[in-house]
Order: structure tokens, then C-alpha cells, then sequence
């Protein structure tokens, strides 16, 4: 990243900061709110056709971690509405009117989720079970719709649509061709499937490791197998829509392309670079494995395509090519990686036994799904730069005027570090709790 | 279109206040000294606030989308030049809807725990009440300048000093006053009940007191709220008759008669916040460059188009839920044991 020239951080790169910092924080709530909704109600379905115990418990289990999680998600994406307009109000001036729609629908879907988790979440002996149960679901089901509006609005900061631009001003805007743009489709998508894998693998993980410890078993395997049948799944699509996505940037933003390949020099016949560390002042890779054509073949479906370089732009318009391609190798390789786990994870599922290591292996992958929605967002975010508006408006025209934007940083900093360990510790508690509970039973 | 816009910017903000605002009411209460009842309190207040506290807090989210989207021009002013006051809101809106949340959900439900959580929310939310009075005086004082040269002109003086201070005692003692009205209705505990009408007495006093405070405190500012009511008979009409509403008010407290005090409670907020409307209609803010009016600053058409399209199709998916899930939690039956 261009960071902090001179002693502290300046303006720019602390609001830059900021913004990544409470993004990357709600994303995790976020991701969890999309989908754990529907683990919740798997295991709430079996509980309530089988009315066997364990998934009751498992359920009310479940329950309990969606509420404190929900509400961080919801507290961090309010911070989040606001923060648009603290930190960046060059943007919103002109965005707000072409983009806000799919933040309105936002706003709809998160009303219904809202009442439908107070519906599910406090209404257990005031409904008739499977109205009960239908509240759950709608939780779940509003939840995806409102990340698959916000990451609409973010589309079209990589593909603006649906304004002109004329003299620093937007004209003839029309918000129904900004939602819909060229990238929408290919973001939500892979956003979509990415929340459901990382969920899955990080409540699979989790599980598994209490399996191990010998801890309430029945319940722990159980969970393990409702939480690995989403993960996997989506573990298993997940580099087709990755794909997808990557065809959709080497069309709309070569720049991008081009950094997160490090990918200096316009060719045909160009190369696809596994690992390596690309360096901005020769312009070269270091120690990258090559495989000839390769990129040529994925980015356009023909080895003889050419690849536009970074070399087609003047310097000043790069992103920072280190930190988008070591963040695109690492959520490409942790992709490949689960798409593997998901693959054993269906073959031991169809035997009916899962060894050991398999387990340790998915207790180990615990966090990689998260980290791979971290690392996708920075590909994608820092891969923007240096525009915000692509091609249309400069990150640092759009900034606040606001001095000190360090305190701010800070401040969030603690705040979200504070909440976010709370969280850990709540979660450790809960399970204890429930262990004690089950094995008592 | 902008005229629609602009009512449904007041509706939820009116929302906001009334739904929130008792949210918020019920962090103050919980500061407050309660002695023996201070468990009991905690578990009406979770009970009364847990299923509509999601639902409560959008309207402040849909008040923010209004805006940025239809009124970008004067979102990114205030976002601006009220940028430390927001950030403070901010600020204890993350923690008192943190701390409400863990209370309830905390396995282990220790009283050091307990104790923290409580005290937290209780404070966070008078500190967040606090701001947004800040917040809302400081829309029309006149004091927000865009061009402003030094940090103190720009970024401290919009929304500094005892003007703002006073809305900001004005709005907590209202939210207190309608926690108060609204718990009222939520319990059968014959303690409890006195406690939330010895308080409520409190806090309308404290609104009357302070409303008061606020209209003298007017009188020194740039443009000052005391001197154009006095000049707006319509106005001045509505706030007294908010202030006549209280004794109203008083007999239905006294005879605990519940639906009524909320009515007359929810009526005295309309009509405080009509009258604010009255006077500063149709501006959003006014600035030292002069005032930003709705209809001078809105979006486009196409803009304004599309969002009253999803107000109106969001409406008609948020009221029915809104009054499913009322109906689903208002058939109380005394005793009973939640189970979650
Ligand atoms: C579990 C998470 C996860 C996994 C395993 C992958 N991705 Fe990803 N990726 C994301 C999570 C993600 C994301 C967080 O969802 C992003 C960020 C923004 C977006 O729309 O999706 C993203 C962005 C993103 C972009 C940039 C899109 C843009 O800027 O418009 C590309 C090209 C890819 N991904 C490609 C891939 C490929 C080829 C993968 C091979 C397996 C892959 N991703 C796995
Ligand atoms: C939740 C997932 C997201 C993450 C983790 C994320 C991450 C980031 C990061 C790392 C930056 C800083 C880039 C830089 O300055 O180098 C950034 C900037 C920004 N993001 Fe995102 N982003 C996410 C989603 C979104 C969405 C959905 C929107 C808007 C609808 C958005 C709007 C912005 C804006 C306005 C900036 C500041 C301008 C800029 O730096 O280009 N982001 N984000
Ligand atoms: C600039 C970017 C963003 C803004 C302004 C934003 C805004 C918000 C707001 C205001 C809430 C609270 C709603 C409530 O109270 O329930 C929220 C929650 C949520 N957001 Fe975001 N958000 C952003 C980015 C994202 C992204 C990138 C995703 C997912 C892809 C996402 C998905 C969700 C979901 C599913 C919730 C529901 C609550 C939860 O599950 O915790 N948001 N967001």
C-alpha cells in the first residue's frame, strides 16, 4: 500500500485505513449473518421432524451465537452508513444519487431481518413451530438479499454505470442501470458463495475440534457435518465463480488484472504466475512458478489472446501491485485448498466414516474462508485504486477535509479490537456452557 | 417526489425517536439507582426492548440512506462539519447495542458481568441521547460553514456550546420519559410499576425544566429558536400544547392507564417536533453560507424516483411485519417463562 509518507499517518491513508478496518470487521459479522441463518435452520428442520434432542440443543446453541453476532454486524454496519459520508464525502456527494438505490433495498431487506430475528429469536412458545421455524429462515433469507445489494453498490465503483460525467459534475443518472452493472453479477456471486464457505468451513472447523477433544460428541459431529455440507458445497463451485469473476476484471479492469498477476508487460502468449513476489521498480517478478499462456487462456479462452499490461498505464495510475497480488495468490490458493477439503469431505461423507486427520485437517482450516474474503476484498478494493469512482474520481479528491483522521482511526481501532475480543470470549464461555449442558444429559 | 421524501425523513425520524428513543430511555433507567429492583427491572427491560431492539434502531439507518441518497448536498455537510459530534453518536450506539445484546446472551451470567454490561448500556445510551440532542441543535443554529479556514470555525464550534448542551438534556429526559411510558404497559410487578411512574414523573418534569433551559439558551444564538417561535403563532400553538398535554397525561399515568399515556406521550413528540418543522421548513440545515433548503438540494428526478419507489414497496413489507411481530409479543401472559 502507498503508506504514511513522513512521520504519522496522513489524512488519506488514515481514512484509507479506517475504511479497511471497519469493512473488514463487518464483513466477518456480515458473512456470518448470511449464512448462519440457514445452519441454524437445518438444524432447527431436523429437530423438528426428527424432534430428536440434539439438534434442539444444537439449534438453541446456534441461536445464541447468531444474536451476539448479529449484533455486532448490525452496530459495525451502521458505523459503516455513516462512515461514507465522514470519511469520504467527495464520494458520496456524487455517488449517493447514481449508487443509493441498492442502499435503499438495503434498508427493506434489513427491516425484515430485523423483525424476523426478534420473531425467531424471542418467540420460541408464542408461534406454532413451523411458523417459528419459516421466521428463521426469513433471517436467513433477507440477510443474503441485503449482501447481494451492497455488494451492487460496491460493483459499481469498479464498473460506474449509469451516469456521464461531465466537468467534475454526474448527469443523466439513471440508478437502475448503476445497480445492474457490468460487475454486479460476478461480485455478488462470488461474494454470496464465499460467505457460505468461509461460515461453513470456519463452524465445521470448529466443531471438529470438539469432536476431537472428545467433547459432547453426538452434538459436535452432528454440527460438524450440517456446518461442512453448506462449506464444501460452496468450497467446491467457488473457483468456477472465481473464474468468473476473474474474466469479468480482465475485461472491465485490465489494471487490476495486470497487478493481481503481476502482470507488467502487454503480451500474447502470457504466462500464468504462481507465487512470486512482483516488484514495482523493475517491473519484474521474482521467484513466481510460470505456467506459458495460461493467463492468456483464463483471462480471454485462448492462449494466443493478449493480456494487457501494467506497462499500458502511467505509473501513477497502478494500484499497489505487491499487496493485490500476494493477496489474489492467497485467496486463489486457500480456494484450491478447500475445494480439495470440500471434495474428501463428501467422499468421507458418503462412507459414513470420517478419519482422524481429516478432522484436524478441517479443525486446522478453521479461519481460512475468512481470510480468503479478507484477501478477495483487498484484491478487489485495493486493486481499485488509485480510484474510487474507476476512471472517474480519485480516491484522494473524494476524501474528508477533516484533519486528524488518525484519532479516528485509532479510536475504531480499539473499539472494534475491544468488541471483537469480547466476542471471542463470550463464544468460549457459550461452549463451555452447552458442553456441560449435553454430557450432563 | 420531494415532498413525499421529506415526510418519510420525518416519519422515521419520528419513528426513530418514539421506537429508539425508548430503547435508549431504558439504558437511562437502568443508571438510575434501583436498589432491590434492580434485577427485576433488568429482566422487564429485556423482555420489552429484546425483540423490537433490531427493528428499532433501522429507522436511524433508513433516516441516513434518505439523505445520502436524496439529499447528498446536505448529507455530506453535516457529515463534515459535524463529523466529532457523529462520531461520538456513533461511538455509543455501538456500545449500548453491544452491551444489551452480550447481557442477555452471556452463558454465564455472573453479577460482575452483569453488572459491567449494565452499566455500560446505561451510560453509553445517556451519552448517545446526549449527542443526538447535540446533533439535532446544532442543524439550525446557523454555525455550520463549509468554508470555515481553522479547525475550531470548521469542526468545533457548529455544535459547541450550552445551546447545544441543553437540547442534548432535553432529548435524554424525553427518551427517559417515554422508557418510562412504554415499560409502564410491559409489566404487572406492582413495584416496578410505581418505580417507572415515579420516574416518568421525573423525567417530564425534567423535559419541562429543560425545554425551558433550551429556549432561554436560544436567545444568545446566531439564529435563535426562542425568537422565531415567539414570531410563528402556529408554532408556538403546537409546543403549548405539548406542555398542556402533560397534565393530561399526569391523570392517565395515575390511573396507569397504559395505551392512553403512550398516545398522549407519542403526541407530545409530534407535536414538539412539528413545531420545530413549522419553523425551520423546508431548510435541512442552516448554514453560515445560508440555508440549505430540501427542494434547492435534492437529487435528480430519476433519483428521487427510485427511492420513493423503494420507500413505498419497503413500507409495504415493514408495516405488516412491524405490526406481526407487535401482535405476536403483546398477547403477554403473566409469568411466563421465556425460554431462550
Ligand atoms: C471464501 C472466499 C473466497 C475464495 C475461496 C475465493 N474468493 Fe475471490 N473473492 C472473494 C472471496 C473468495 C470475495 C471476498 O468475495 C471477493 C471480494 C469482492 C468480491 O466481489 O468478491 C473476491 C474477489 C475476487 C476477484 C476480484 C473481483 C473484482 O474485483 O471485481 C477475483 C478476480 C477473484 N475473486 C477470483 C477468485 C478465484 C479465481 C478464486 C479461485 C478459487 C477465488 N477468487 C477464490
Ligand atoms: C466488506 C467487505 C469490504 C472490504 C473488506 C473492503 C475493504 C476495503 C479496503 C481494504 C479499502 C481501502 C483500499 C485502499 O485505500 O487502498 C476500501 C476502501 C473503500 N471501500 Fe471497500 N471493502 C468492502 C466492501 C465495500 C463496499 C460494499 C463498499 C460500498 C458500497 C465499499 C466502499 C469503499 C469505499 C468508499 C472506500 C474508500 C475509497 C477507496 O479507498 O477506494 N467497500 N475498502
Ligand atoms: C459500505 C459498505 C456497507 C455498509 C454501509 C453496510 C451497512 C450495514 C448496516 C447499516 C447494517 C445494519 C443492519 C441491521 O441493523 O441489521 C449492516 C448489516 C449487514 N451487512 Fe453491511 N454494510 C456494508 C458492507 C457489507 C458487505 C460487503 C456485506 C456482505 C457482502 C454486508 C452484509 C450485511 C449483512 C448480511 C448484514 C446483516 C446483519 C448481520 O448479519 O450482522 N454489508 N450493514
Amino acid at each position: 500500500m502507498a503508506v504514511a509518507y513522513g512521520q504519522a499517518m496522513d489524512d488519506l491513508t488514515a481514512a484509507r485505513a479506517t475504511m479497511a478496518f471497519s469493512l473488514g470487521f463487518h464483513i466477518i459479522f456480515a458473512a456470518i449473518g448470511m449464512t448462519m441463518p440457514f445452519l441454524m435452520s437445518a438444524a432447527h428442520y431436523l429437530h423438528l421432524k426428527r424432534g430428536d434432542k440434539v439438534s434442539l440443543e444444537l439449534t438453541k446453541m446456534w441461536m445464541r451465537g447468531v444474536a451476539i453476532l448479529f449484533a455486532v454486524g448490525a452496530v459495525s454496519g451502521t458505523v459503516l452508513s455513516f462512515e461514507l459520508g465522514l470519511l469520504w464525502p467527495g464520494f458520496m456527494e456524487h455517488a449517493g444519487p447514481i449508487v443509493g438505490m441498492p442502499f435503499s433495498w438495503e434498508g427493506t431487506a434489513f427491516f425484515i431481518e430485523a423483525v424476523a430475528i426478534g420473531l425467531f429469536l424471542y418467540g420460541w412458545k408464542r408461534m406454532s413451530p413451523w411458523v417459528h421455524w419459516a421466521t428463521g429462515l426469513v433471517v436467513g433469507i433477507s440477510g443474503f438479499l441485503s449482501g447481494i445489494f451492497v455488494v451492487a453498490a460496491n460493483s459499481w465503483m469498479n464498473a460506474p454505470a449509469g451516469f456521464e460525467w461531465v466537468n467534475g459534475e454526474a448527469t443523466g443518472i439513471d440508478p437502475v442501470a448503476a445497480m445492474f452493472n457490468r460487475a454486479w453479477l460476478h461480485q455478488s456471486a462470488h461474494m454470496q458463495v464465499a460467505a457460505v464457505q468461509a461460515v461453513g468451513f470456519a463452524v465445521g472447523g470448529v466443531h471438529a475440534f470438539l469432536y476431537l477433544k472428545g467433547r459432547a460428541p453426538e452434538l459436535n459431529l452432528k454440527a460438524m457435518k450440517i456446518a461442512m455440507v453448506f462449506g464444501a458445497a460452496a468450497a467446491l463451485v467457488q473457483p468456477l465463480v472465481g473464474h468468473f469473476a476473474g474474466e469479468r476484471v480482465a475485461e472491465l479492469q485490465p489494471a487490476k488484472l495486470a497487478a493481481l498477476e503481476g502482470h507488467f508487460k502487454t503480451s500474447t502468449y502470457a504466462p500464468l504466475t504462481l507465487g512470486g513476489i512482483p516488484d514495482e521498480d523493475t517491473e519484474t517478478m521474482h521467484w513466481g512458478i510460470e505456467i506459458p499462456g495460461m493467463l492468456s487462456v483464463l483471462a480471454h479462452r485462448d492462449p494466443a489472446a493478449e493480456v494487457i499490461g501494467l506497462d499500458q498505464y502511467p505509473k501513477e495510475d497502478w494500484p499497489p501491485v505487491l499487496v493485490v497480488h500476494v493477496a489474489f495468490q492467497v485467496m486463489v490458493g486457500l480456494g484450491m485448498l478447500m475445494a480439495v477439503l470440500g471434495l474428501l469431505h463428501f467422499w468421507f461423507l458418503k462412507k459414513g466414516k470420517f478419519p482422524r486427520w481429516f478432522l484436524g485437517a478441517l479443525a486446522a482450516s478453521t479461519p481460512l474462508g475468512m481470510i480468503a474474503i479478507e484477501a478477495g476484498w483487498v484484491v478487489t478494493e485495493v486493486g481499485r485504486q488509485p480510484w474510487i469512482i474507476y476512471e472517474v474520481l480519485r480516491t484522494q479528491d473524494a476524501v474528508t477535509p477533516v484533519p486528524g483522521m488518525v484519532y479516528h482511526f485509532l479510536l475504531f481501532l480499539i473499539l472494534y479490537l475491544g468488541l471483537g475480543g469480547m466476542t471471542v470470549w463470550l463464544f468460549a464461555r457459550q461452549i463451555r456452557v452447552t458442553q456441560r449442558k449435553v454430557e450432563a444429559s | 417526489m420531494i415532498d413525499i421524501l421529506v415526510f418519510f425523513l420525518a416519519a422515521s425520524l419520528l419513528l426513530y425517536i418514539l421506537m429508539g428513543g425508548s430503547d435508549f430511555g431504558a439504558g437511562i433507567l437502568e443508571l438510575l439507582p434501583a436498589g432491590e429492583l434492580r434485577e427485576r427491572q433488568k429482566k422487564v427491560i429485556n423482555h420489552a426492548m429484546g425483540p423490537v431492539w433490531e427493528a428499532n434502531h433501522i429507522w436511524l439507518i433508513l433516516v441516513v440512506v434518505i439523505l445520502f441518497m436524496g439529499f447528498p448536498k446536505i448529507f455530506t455537510t453535516l457529515m463534515v462539519s459535524l463529523h466529532l459530534p457523529m462520531l461520538a453518536l456513533l461511538l455509543g450506539v455501538v456500545v449500548r447495542g453491544t452491551m444489551f445484546t452480550f447481557r442477555h446472551y452471556d452463558s454465564i451470567q455472573g453479577p460482575r458481568s452483569q453488572g459491567a454490561y449494565t452499566w455500560l448500556f446505561g451510560a453509553s445510551s445517556l451519552w448517545s441521547a446526549l449527542w443526538l440532542g447535540i446533533i439535532a441543535a446544532s442543524l439550525n443554529r446557523g454555525l455550520i460553514d463549509n468554508e470555515a479556514g481553522d479547525f475550531w470555525s470548521a469542526y468545533v464550534a457548529p455544535w459547541w456550546g450550552a445551546f447545544p448542551l441543553s437540547v442534548g438534556g432535553f432529548v435524554a429526559g424525553i427518551f427517559g420519559f417515554l422508557a418510562c411510558i412504554y415499560l409502564l404497559g410491559e409489566t404487572e410487578d406492582e413495584a416496578l410499576r410505581r418505580r417507572f411512574r415515579r420516574w416518568g414523573a421525573v423525567f417530564n418534569a425534567w423535559v419541562v425544566v429543560s425545554g425551558g433551559g433550551v429556549f432561554v439558551l436560544s436567545l444568545a444564538e446566531p439564529v435563535s429558536l426562542a425568537r422565531q417561535f415567539l414570531g410563528h403563532p402556529l408554532a408556538m400553538t403546537t409546543l403549548l400544547l405539548a406542555t398542556l398535554l402533560c397534565g393530561v397525561l399526569w391523570r392517565f399515568l395515575v390511573k396507569t392507564r397504559v395505551v392512553w399515556s403512550r398516545v398522549i406521550a407519542a403526541g407530545q413528540v409530534v407535536l414538539i417536533l412539528l413545531g420545530w418543522w413549522l419553523l425551520y421548513a423546508p431548510n435541512g440545515a442552516i448554514t453560515v453560507q445560508g440555508p440549505l433548503s430540501f427542494y434547492e438540494q435534492a437529487a435528480p428526478e430519476a433519483t428521487l424516483r427510485q427511492l420513493v419507489i423503494a420507500l413505498l414497496v419497503g413500507s409495504a413489507f415493514i408495516f405488516p411485519s412491524l405490526v406481526f411481530l407487535l401482535r405476536v409479543f403483546k398477547a403477554r401472559r403473566p409469568g411466563e417463562e421465556e425460554e431462550h
